[in-house]
């Protein structure tokens, strides 16, 4: 059994494919219509390339409910992992995100949240190098 | 940044603006309400749900619009009014640009999957079952 998708829900496929690959850097993997909407997968560029992020519809009220609930509490729906977190969140900002939480260290990484403009707060963390055990 | 109270305040702004009454919120009003002008609510709204708060007032509208053409028997001018268009064809111009076909398309193709209040149509009743209930030919 392996984990090969991960699914968020979004306001507008359309829309969030162009925000997960013109702002964020991912490659569209499938994308296969399906009805009125469509199946539709995000790869990373920096990633292995079977791991496939679904953008999924949030036409079902269940969906809706639960996405804008998160959202309005502040919560992200999912984490990306960056190497530069500052350098990505100036980079994001130059391109007009908009961000709940500047990078702040938590524990063993530094987090920051940002909009994702199809109703979810997504985490960006960059984990910290452990520190070298004594001698 | 955008802080706790303002991503608060913005959800019950789209909250708003997705209201479809008698008179639906102008984004002006709804700017007010935030204490903010009219430019920069439209500009943080965007920012955040990434369509204009008047984009995201006339998807609300296509979403009822769609419930009810699948649901209901009205027509699709009592719809066109029912979801705040005055111009049955400027609604169906704009659904037809947000849905990909037009509100009679839809409603044909929608029905297929669902079941709508009411007797089943003669025509889809075979003429055996047609007999047997009494209905004729």
């Amino acid at each position: 059994m392996r984990i090969k998708l991960n699914s968020i829900f979004v306001e507008d496929q359309d829309r969030a494919l162009q925000f997960y690959t013109e702002v964020l850097g991912f490659r569209k993997s499938k994308d296969v219509p399906v009805g009125e909407y469509k199946w539709l997968t995000v790869v990373s560029p920096d990633g292995p390339p079977d791991v496939e992020l679904v953008l999924e519809p949030n036409s079902n009220p269940a969906a809706k409910a639960f996405q804008e609930s998160i959202f309005e509490q502040g919560i992200p729906l999912t984490a990306f992992e960056v190497d530069d977190i500052h350098a990505e969140v100036r980079r994001l900002k130059g391109r007009g995100v908009m961000f709940t939480m500047e990078p702040t260290q938590t524990g063993p990484v530094i987090i920051a949240i940002l909009a994702d403009t199809c109703g979810n707060l997504i985490q960006l963390y960059q984990p910290q190098p452990e520190a070298p055990s004594p001698a | 940044m955008l802080h706790k109270d303002m991503l608060v305040r913005l959800c019950q702004a789209r909250g708003m603006m997705r209201e479809i009454g008698e008179r639906d919120p102008s984004v002006l009003e709804v700017a007010t309400q935030l204490g903010m002008s009219q430019y920069h609510f439209i500009r943080l709204f965007r920012a955040v749900f990434g369509e204009t708060p008047k984009q995201c007032q006339v998807r609300a509208r296509m979403e009822k619009a769609k419930q009810l053409l699948m649901l209901t028997e009205a027509s699709v001018t009592d719809i066109c009014m029912e979801v705040g268009f005055s111009s049955l064809g400027t609604f169906s111009t704009v659904f037809a640009r947000r849905v990909g076909v037009a509100p009679s398309s839809f409603r044909e193709s929608a029905r297929v999957m669902v079941r709508v209040p009411g007797h089943v149509p003669k025509e889809l009743i075979p003429g055996c079952f047609s007999l047997m209930c009494g209905q004729g030919g």
